[in-house]
């Protein structure tokens, strides 16, 4: 087999070329057609008909019908609203501070993976073990939380029932549960930092804190930019925490979209009307996106 | 390497003569850090204690760390009274599988894309690249109807199948083989060897931070992967870590103990993996960022 | 290094290979994972969603079966209570993969029958198995059929009950000298005794859960609702009768509980709120009958009655456990009687379930004298008279989106969110919204 591709190599290139990069592509090719790009075709056409997922075959051909009620939907939209607010109050906490931790990390010369083992080892665990520990913390009257605030005088605070708290207790959660990720990023950035800038700026008279304002923070630009990045991105598909914790409630309060999709579809078992929600979702998630990246690429050359 | 390097640089003594002020800006932030660090442990140690105490002691008011005995009932009874051993078993066969299979296909589908110019390679990249967007849950529905017309539900293959297929695996290969000199490809063509064995015997050894990337992430995401196992298995003891454990929240009642018993023992493969592999963890992750 | 981190990859790598080739090979169920062992015939699957106490009852039935009839092997599998449930068991019938036999709330029945899910059973079948209509409670009976026909065996009927603590009742003195609770007729009455009660705890008077548990409001608000004789969907869920004022005054007067007169919590979940009736702090609990072993396994001094019927007629929202047979598309006789045995063996074993509480829908036990001894049992199981379903419709039943839209407006007002009135409009507004959703079934 070599033999043959080095005749063929030989004998022009072009269509060598395209063997070898068939040959590659093919196994992810295969599986990523058959499992990505085919279930995002079908979901497509269903969302063209009332597709239940008790009855066989596309049922009635329903048109426009199914996007004509999602855009009329207020659920619909209060619930893109609920996965908007969840990565607004997620984004800048899982930036800022995974920052500022991984700047005051960096003062430490020996002992750093302490310190990257307790903030990053939360990042590894399922979101199911995360809903359980955080669900017994918050649970009324004897959960951890409302326990100190007794000791203290407090009184309980309603977690699961109040909507402003539910979508506060989920924050926390995420903060806690994903800042890792962030904090290791930085910390590999500051490491690409040259020492010989401090050093200059050491004999200039900088104090460290003027070091850190004036060259550290920009220089980790880049960083920011992907950490930004990727955290809306991953933000705007939540649905594990908010699922497992509240239910998408209380009332509905923090229900996000992607629950949306999974109730329409599965409780109501309307399949059809879930795909046009799906699809609608997915429109507005790469329309944000792709503002986004634009507008943190656009911060990011300034600096 | 070069991050650990660069680590041991970072770690050298400060300038002999660093003035009072300096120092006790570090100290301030050392303590700073570590305060957080302490609060930032809180909820897995919270969770640890209440899983040793005995089952009375854990609805006690006020709420206390302190038991009067402590006790491991809570774990004998969830490793008894649940199929976790076979949900550990699961995830493991599942999680290893999509892992050498991401690692394999995905390094070979951006080493095509980055180093192989065919016609067409723009689009396949953009097809590939729209894949990291589509959130994976909306797909859902029309995967599981697929899997189960191949009559695959229930089955390791409907678990390992769609997790394969990670658009974000091939881009993290392709960024990096896109940052490697040509020279060193050019050279080993030269030597007449086919494009394969340059793959096999050059780029692939060289690609180790991203196949440890990929691979570390691979592992996770697929161990942690709540919605899709949920969906496609249904019998207990064909779930996955995190679907079981879904299950079985339900079912204690007033057990917290037992609960977090079962939430210990959820997160501790995956915490042990971190602290075998920390170091190739952090640098797969910094490699992904800083490319 | 670098050689290091290979090798120890290709370890753990090889350990995993390894490990799988030797569980694929030695045990049965990673073989199956793999496809590679077909699960042999001859064994009966069944899905059933009972966890906790009643889940540790019903593995005990099942081993006794199993001992019963140890040429059948039993395929047992939990899932989680709620809608996931139902999901799960319609796509495993329509992909053809579905149990032999099932667990199904009866109040289910309207959209799983005419969606066709279900395989319809005749009297014939039954009597081969020495089961007829006389033998089974005529209220869940008669759930069980849908268009005339009979689709679903029940077990049991498990109503809203109260509980109450008999020790703080006697210091509160509301017990009568038989030590049973005296009865309650009047809205005004019961917030007195939980007034009673809640002066002797020092907590609460009453033990309700509002938080992430849309159900339990529910029970409440229907038990309320049809007390008052109001009525919410016509025609099959095709149409609404909801009548407002009727919801107002339920609303109105659950939220005095909470909010007005702070008798019971307004922001426990379920877990803290059987915790807090286990550890005494309220005198009364309002739940299904399900956690009678609980609070015996917790020891403290409790008894149950039935529900108070406060605003008129007697009425108290409960749903019934049924076995369902999954419809196949290639009918299989000796599958059905597989199914038929092992639905029988749970009958007979009615007394065990009875003693989670639940009131057995098999005459034998119901009518036995075994049963009637079963305290406190006994006390409640007069409710199985005065028992109403979820309004029967395509979108309702256990842990459906009508229950949870319904269950979080009334959760919302007695959490304070929102006010009786913006409840009930809310209530109207999702009625309308699920009747007016083509139906998918």
């Amino acid at each position: 087999m070599p033999g043959n591709v080095l005749t063929l190599s030989r004998a022009g290139g072009a269509p060598a070329r395209s063997v070898v990069a068939t040959g590659m592509l093919l196994p992810f090719g295969v599986l990523y057609a058959l499992f990505l790009v085919l279930p995002s075709l079908y979901a497509l056409v269903m969302s063209f008909f009332q597709t239940s997922l008790v009855r066989p075959g596309l049922s009635d051909f329903a048109g426009l019908d199914n996007y004509r009620q999602v855009l009329t939907s207020g659920d619909f939209w209060a619930s893109v609203g609920h996965t908007v607010l969840f990565t607004v109050l997620t984004t800048p906490p899982l930036v800022a501070i995974a920052l500022l931790l991984a700047l005051l990390a960096d003062r430490l010369r020996h002992g750093r993976w302490v310190y990257r083992l307790v903030f990053f080892a939360p990042y590894v665990l399922p979101s199911t073990v995360v809903f359980l520990i955080f669900s017994w913390m918050y649970t009324p009257g004897i959960g951890l939380i409302d326990g100190y605030l007794a000791r203290v005088g407090g009184g309980p605070i309603s977690w699961l029932t109040d909507p402003r708290l539910a979508m506060a207790a989920v924050v926390l959660m995420t903060v806690w549960w994903t800042l890792g990720f962030n904090f290791v990023l930085y910390l590999a950035g500051l490491q690409d930092i040259p020492r010989e800038l401090y050093d200059a700026a050491e004999v200039d008279g900088a104090r460290r804190w003027h070091q850190i304002w004036s060259i550290t923070v920009p220089l980790l630009g880049r960083t920011t930019t992907l950490v930004a990045v990727l955290q809306v991105i991953a933000s705007l598909k939540v649905f594990d925490q908010i699922y497992l914790l509240l239910g998408g409630g209380p009332n509905y309060a923090t229900r996000p979209a992607i629950e949306y999709i999974y109730d329409v579809g599965f409780t109501s078992y309307r399949v059809g009307y879930a795909s046009a929600v799906a699809v609608v979702f997915f429109l507005i998630v790469l329309a944000i996106s792709a503002v986004w990246f634009r507008i943190v690429r656009r911060q990011e050359r300034e600096a | 390497m070069a991050v650990i390097e660069r680590t041991q640089q970072a770690a050298a003594p400060a300038r002999a003569g660093a003035d009072w002020a300096t120092r006790l800006f570090d100290l301030a932030c050392i303590a700073v850090v570590t305060v957080l660090a302490l609060v930032w442990i809180v909820p897995l140690a919270w969770a640890v204690d209440t899983s040793i105490k005995p089952e009375a002691a854990t609805t006690v008011l006020p709420t206390t760390w302190f038991s009067a005995t402590y006790t491991l009932d809570a774990y004998w009874q969830v490793l008894s009274g649940s199929a976790i051993a076979h949900w550990y078993v699961n995830s493991a066969i599942t999680s290893a599988l999509i892992t050498v299979s991401t690692v394999l296909f995905a390094s070979m589908a951006g080493y095509a894309l980055s180093r192989v110019p065919f016609r067409g390679r723009g689009v396949v990249l953009w097809v590939i690249l729209a894949g990291i967007m589509v959130p994976g849950q909306i797909l859902i529905v029309p995967l599981f109807l697929e899997v189960d017309a191949l009559h695959l539900v229930n089955t390791y293959w409907a678990v390992i199948l769609p997790q394969v297929a990670t658009p974000i695996a091939v881009f993290i290969f392709k960024q990096f083989f896109d940052g490697i000199p040509r020279e060193l490809e050019d050279a080993a063509r030269i030597d007449g060897a086919s494009w394969f064995r340059v793959y096999r015997s050059v780029w692939l050894p060289l690609a180790r931070p991203a196949v440890s990337a990929v691979a570390i992430f691979a592992f996770v995401w697929s161990w942690n992967n709540f919605l899709w196992p949920l969906v496609t298995v249904t019998s207990t003891s064909m779930m996955t870590i995190p679907v079981g454990l879904g299950t079985v929240q339900g079912a204690y009642g007033i057990h917290y103990a037992e609960v977090m018993g079962s939430a210990v023992l959820g997160g501790l493969p995956l915490l042990l993996v971190f602290l075998l592999f920390q170091r190739q963890i952090v640098a797969g992750i910094a490699t992904t960022g800083l490319k | 290094m670098v050689r290091g981190t290979l090798t120890r990859r290709r370890f753990l790598a090889g350990c995993a290979t390894a490990g799988g080739a030797l569980a694929a090979s030695a045990c049965g169920w990673p073989a199956q994972g793999f496809g590679l062992a077909a699960p042999s015939g001859g064994v009966l699957t069944y899905w059933n969603l009972f966890g906790g106490g009643d889940g540790v009852r019903m593995v005990a039935m099942q081993d006794a079966f199993g001992r019963q009839r140890p040429d059948i092997s039993l395929d047992a599998t939990t899932l989680t209570w709620g809608n996931p449930y139902y999901t799960k068991l319609s796509m495993a019938t329509l992909g053809g993969a579905p149990p032999d036999v099932a667990i199904m709330h009866l109040a289910r029945m309207p959209q799983l029958a005419p969606a066709g899910l279900l395989r319809p059973l005749s009297d014939d079948e039954l009597a081969r198995h020495g089961m007829s209509a006389q033998d089974f409670a005529p209220n869940p009976w008669q759930q069980s059929h849908s268009n005339g026909r009979l689709y679903a065996i029940p077990l049991d009927t498990h109503p809203f009950t109260l509980y109450y603590n008999t020790d703080v009742g006697r210091k509160a003195g509301l017990l009568a000298d038989d030590g049973s609770l005296l009865p309650l007729t009047s809205p005004g009455a019961l917030l007195a005794a939980f007034d009673a009660a809640r002066r002797v705890t020092g907590q609460f008077g009453l033990a309700i859960s509002t938080a992430n548990d849309p159900a339990t409001p529910w029970r409440a608000f229907l038990t309320f609702y049809t007390q008052l004789g109001g009525e919410m969907l016509r025609d099959n869920g095709a149409g609404v009768v909801f009548d407002r004022a009727h919801a107002l005054t339920v609303l109105e007067f659950l939220r005095e509980l909470t909010i007005g007169r702070s008798l019971a919590p307004s922001n426990f979940d379920y877990g803290s709120t059987v915790a807090l009736f286990a550890s005494q702090g309220a005198g009364f609990y309002w739940e299904g009958e399900w956690e009678v072993t609980t609070f015996q396994t917790a020891r403290i001094p409790f008894d149950m009655a039935p529900f108070p019927a406060v605003f008129g007629r007697a009425a108290i929202q409960a749903d019934s456990h049924s076995f369902v047979i999954p419809r196949l598309e290639h009918d299989d006789p000796e599958r059905l009687d597989r199914a038929l045995i092992f639905i029988r063996s749970m009958l007979d074993q009615s007394q065990t379930w009875a003693e989670g509480g639940h009131i057995p829908a098999w005459r034998p036990t119901l009518d036995s004298a075994a049963y009637r001894a079963l305290k406190p049992q006994a006390h409640y199981a007069s409710a199985a008279d005065s028992v109403v379903y979820d309004p029967p419709a395509w979108y309702s039943g256990s842990g459906s989106d009508f229950e949870v839209a319904m269950g979080s407006a009334i959760a919302a007002v007695m959490n304070g969110t929102l006010g009786p009135a913006a409840g009930a409009d809310q209530m109207l507004a999702a009625l309308e919204r699920l009747a007016g959703t083509a139906s998918p079934v």
